[in-house]
């Protein structure tokens, strides 16, 4: 079954080192990643997430995010990481 | 992380200053002053606000201030002219500021149409076009003088000014840049690449690279590319390091310094490279690449500090010669070859406001002074039980003892006012949001108003101050909404078409008196009859005086408004006033004169700790009668009372004469008035100046006495202030004079509304 993984509200440097540690507990499984109640995206967890996808595909094993919320594709968009990280619906124009 | 959190509210408190200050010198701008000084007063306070704001990541605020700086540069350059126009174009920039500022705190929104609009409109102001760069070198000078963010970047940022200003230039990073800048005179393309190359100290200071992204998409159109080669795999990930980096592509008309300013905050904490045209990115990624192999992360060691020390010419910009430690730079990528550039001073850790030359403030939290104050009150309790335990024993008042307990009174007594003296607060940090509201509300009703302050250094405890905003809100609203006419309606009736409101604060018998008032057409009281009947909330066989008519206004549920606007006139008005004025052991009344205005008068007890008291005794209880409302006690003699009415009587008082109020029969301690003759009459004086005599049986003394709230720990009883502890230990409740002459009043005279205590003004 896969595993799935709620993003919070705010992914600041406080909540990389929880959000890492979220990843590597369920590693070695399909995972599924809720950013539905995303309201801010920092530099840092964009660093853990591009990790985390790189290690699920490393290990073979499925990586989506779920209903992304606005201010997550959109910042995810400003960050230049879309294409790591969103699935094709989202990938549409730049912001 | 509430360390960051505790700075923020010193960032917030900051930010009401310096909002306070950019208001101060806007509204001196608009009067004509626009002199330079002012001006940079006017800069420095939006600056000082974005600084902090960046560096608590707070965007709509950062990005809304950005827009107000750039056109207030503009003026502090003379590139745009500074007129009465500008200035009130500008409040009203500084009023939406405001709103960013308490929707960053949590407090209320913003309209975000109403702050694009704002923002737009500032834009035009500035007109790129017709506002050339402020100078040729100034690119080279911002490069130069880069400001590290850290938590308290406002230091930085006026720092960083301050050197801009001074044209004091530490060492230049690079020379490459000056290239960039001559060429970028020659090239004639609006494509820009941003390399941005965050260090992992820009997360740690709350900084944040998508601030920095989302304010570069603000200057036009980016396409950010992201290069995670750098980044270990998850296992290995230090979630608190900076690993990725981005190569942007802009498309603005704006020049290089705009860009550099996006990332003034984080200069230090970023490595940046900004190249005119479309660079190859790959190219970019490798240089990048290579540069982060050159120099670790870890391998920057700070350098031994220097002193640098900034000599300000102008007082104005620099008020104290600052000695800045230097802190290291991190070597821009790009350069990774040359050596280490020095860089900007480090700010102050913490910012304290110099209000003055040779004063400075400490901000202290306010539970400590509170806790002072308690302390103090039962200091003042200790020792009246100590005098009064001393006179028990028959100690004769000569004695060393009795002189001792008289200086130990002084002390408490100065130790008290000391203490007050912390608390105690102009009304000016309330009066001073009172113009803009006055412009926003004349501009909603579409009325004009002019604000008259008076008494805006009247010093009020601090606890009444915060509670007074509200119910000076909501009087201004009302007097401007329904007070003043229509422009057109003034001109018809002969008066000047801009209504004058006026608000002002005095210290009047120990209490504080807020007066709001307009010169405009005055309480309609046929029409508030009428309404107050139509809505069943009085009787309609009952007549009134005119004051009693003015007042019904504050019975809940009340609107005069023809229709309801957004203004006032929900019917949730005054009677929402009254409570909250009461609920602070004040009271509100009003006067009103047809055609020439009305007046709202708030009275709330100056401080809320101690009071001077005439200690009485009315029967068997003990009451403590302030001694501010006091005017003179006597025993009467049989011929000076005189009945009036079925039980009332009057006092002959030299010329003049006064009802009798027994206190004990208005408060419900007996049922039938002794002989006046047999007890003590204390002649009072209400708010409004009315007298009364009040009968009392005995006087004990007169004493200081700590008020305790009977609305904070049982409710509020009518006829009754407080409550306090006397020197024996008894409880003793506090005379509410106002209230007993009210009460009386209403007792007395002849038939009264339905619900009299709705009525009367207490």
């Amino acid at each position: 079954m896969a595993a799935a993984i709620a993003l919070p509200e705010t992914l600041d440097l406080k909540a990389a080192a929880p959000l890492k540690a979220a990843f590597l507990e369920r590693r070695g499984a399909a995972i599924t990643v809720e950013a539905d109640q995303v309201r801010r995206l920092g530099g840092l967890c964009l660093q853990v997430l591009l990790a985390a996808r790189k290690a699920w595909d490393q290990d073979g094993q499925a990586f989506s995010i779920k209903g992304p919320s606005e201010a997550f594709v959109e910042t995810t968009r400003l960050f230049g990481a879309e294409g790591a990280l969103l699935s094709a619906e989202f990938q549409g124009a730049e912001s | 992380m509430d360390e960051l959190e505790a700075i923020k509210v010193t960032f917030f408190q900051e930010c009401e200053e310096l909002l306070a200050d950019l208001e101060g010198g806007l509204l001196a701008m608009q009067e004509g002053a626009g002199d330079s000084e002012t001006v940079n007063a006017v800069f420095r306070a939006v600056h000082s606000i974005k600084g902090g704001a960046g560096a608590f990541g707070l965007e709509p605020l950062v990005r809304f201030a950005h827009v107000f700086e750039t056109l207030l540069d503009a003026v502090r350059a003379g590139s745009v002219p500074n007129t009465v126009e500008l200035a009130a174009v500008l409040l009203r920039a500084s009023d939406i500021l405001a709103d960013h500022v308490s929707a960053a705190r949590g407090l209320g929104d913003v309209d975000m149409a109403a702050s694009a609009a704002m923002a737009a409109e500032l834009e035009t102001w500035t007109d790129p076009n017709a506002a050339p760069a402020p100078a040729a070198a100034a690119p080279i000078i911002e490069n130069a003088a880069p400001a590290p963010t850290t938590i308290a970047s406002d230091a930085a940022a006026d720092e960083a000014m301050d050197d801009d200003d001074l044209g004091f230039v530490f060492v230049p990073q690079t020379i490459s840049v000056e290239a960039q800048a001559a060429d970028a005179d020659l090239i004639p393309a609006n494509v820009w690449t941003v390399s941005i190359r965050p260090k992992s100290d820009l997360y740690r200071k709350a900084n944040e690279t998508a601030l920095l992204l989302r304010e570069l998409n603000r200057l036009g159109p980016i396409k950010a590319t992201l290069d995670d080669r750098a980044l270990p795999a998850l296992e290995d990930l230090d979630p608190e390091a900076a690993f990725v980096t981005w190569s942007v592509r802009l498309e603005t008309e704006e020049d290089e310094t705009a860009i550099r300013e996006v990332f003034e905050f984080v200069d230090g904490d970023c490595d940046l490279e900004i190249t005119r045209g479309e660079a190859a990115v790959e190219d970019a990624l490798a240089s990048l690449l290579t540069a982060a192999e050159a120099i670790p992360e870890t391998a920057v060691e700070p350098a031994a500090p220097a002193v640098i020390e900034i000599h300000a010419p102008e007082p104005a910009l620099a008020p104290v010669a600052e000695v800045a430690p230097v802190a290291p730079a991190h070597a821009p990528v790009v350069e990774a070859a040359k050596p280490a550039a020095p860089a900007a001073p480090t700010p102050k850790a913490t910012q304290v406001e110099v209000p003055g030359p040779g004063q400075s403030v400490i901000r202290v939290d306010p539970e400590r002074i509170d806790r002072l104050i308690d302390l103090v009150g039962e200091l003042v309790i200790n020792q009246a039980m100590l005098a009064q335990r001393v006179g028990e024993y028959g100690i004769a008042p000569s004695s060393n003892l009795a002189m001792g307990l008289d200086e130990l009174e002084q002390l408490t007594r100065e130790i008290q006012d000391s203490v007050m003296a912390i608390r105690a607060q102009p009304v000016k940090s309330v009066f001073q949001r009172m113009p803009r509201l006055v412009r926003e509300v004349a501009n909603m009703t579409g009325k004009q108003a002019r604000l008259v302050m008076d008494g805006e250094n009247t010093e009020v405890d601090k606890t009444v101050i915060e509670r007074l905003s509200d119910p000076i809100t909501h009087m201004l609203r009302n007097a401007i909404d329904h007070g003043l006419e229509s422009p057109e309606e003034r001109k018809a009736a002969g008066k000047n078409p801009e209504g004058v409101v006026r608000l002002a604060a005095l210290h009047r018998s120990g209490r504080i008196v807020i007066e709001v008032s307009d010169d405009g057409k005055g309480i309609n009281r046929e029409r508030v009859l009428s309404i107050a009947v139509k809505k069943g909330l009085i009787s309609p066989d009952l007549t009134l005086t005119d004051e009693e008519i003015d007042n019904l206004i504050f019975l809940p549920g009340f609107s005069t408004a023809d229709k309801i606007s957004d203004v006032s006139g929900r019917g949730v008005g005054m009677d929402v006033v009254k409570r909250s004025v009461q609920a602070l052991g004040g009271r509100i009344s009003i006067t009103s004169r047809p055609g020439h205005g009305s007046t709202f008068t708030l009275s709330l007890p100056l401080t809320l700790a101690v009071l001077d008291g005439m200690v009485v005794d009315v029967a068997g209880e003990t009451l403590v009668v302030p001694l501010a409302a006091i005017v003179e006690s006597l025993r009467p003699k049989p011929e000076e009372v005189r009945p009036l009415g079925p039980v009332g009587s009057v006092l002959a008082v030299r010329d003049s004469f006064v009802p009798l109020i027994d206190v004990g029969l208005t408060l419900g301690y007996r049922d039938h008035s002794p002989n006046p003759t047999d007890g003590v009459v204390l002649l009072v004086e209400g708010e409004d100046g009315s007298r009364a005599a009040l009968v009392a049986d005995a006087i004990h003394g007169q004493r200081q006495v700590v008020i305790k709230s009977l609305e904070q720990n049982y409710q509020q009883v009518e006829g009754v202030a407080a409550a306090t502890i006397l020197g024996d230990g008894r409880v003793a409740l506090i005379l509410d004079v106002d209230a007993t002459i009210a009460m009386r009043r209403r007792e007395g005279g002849a038939p009264r509304p339905t619900e009299p205590t709705l009525i009367a003004a207490e």
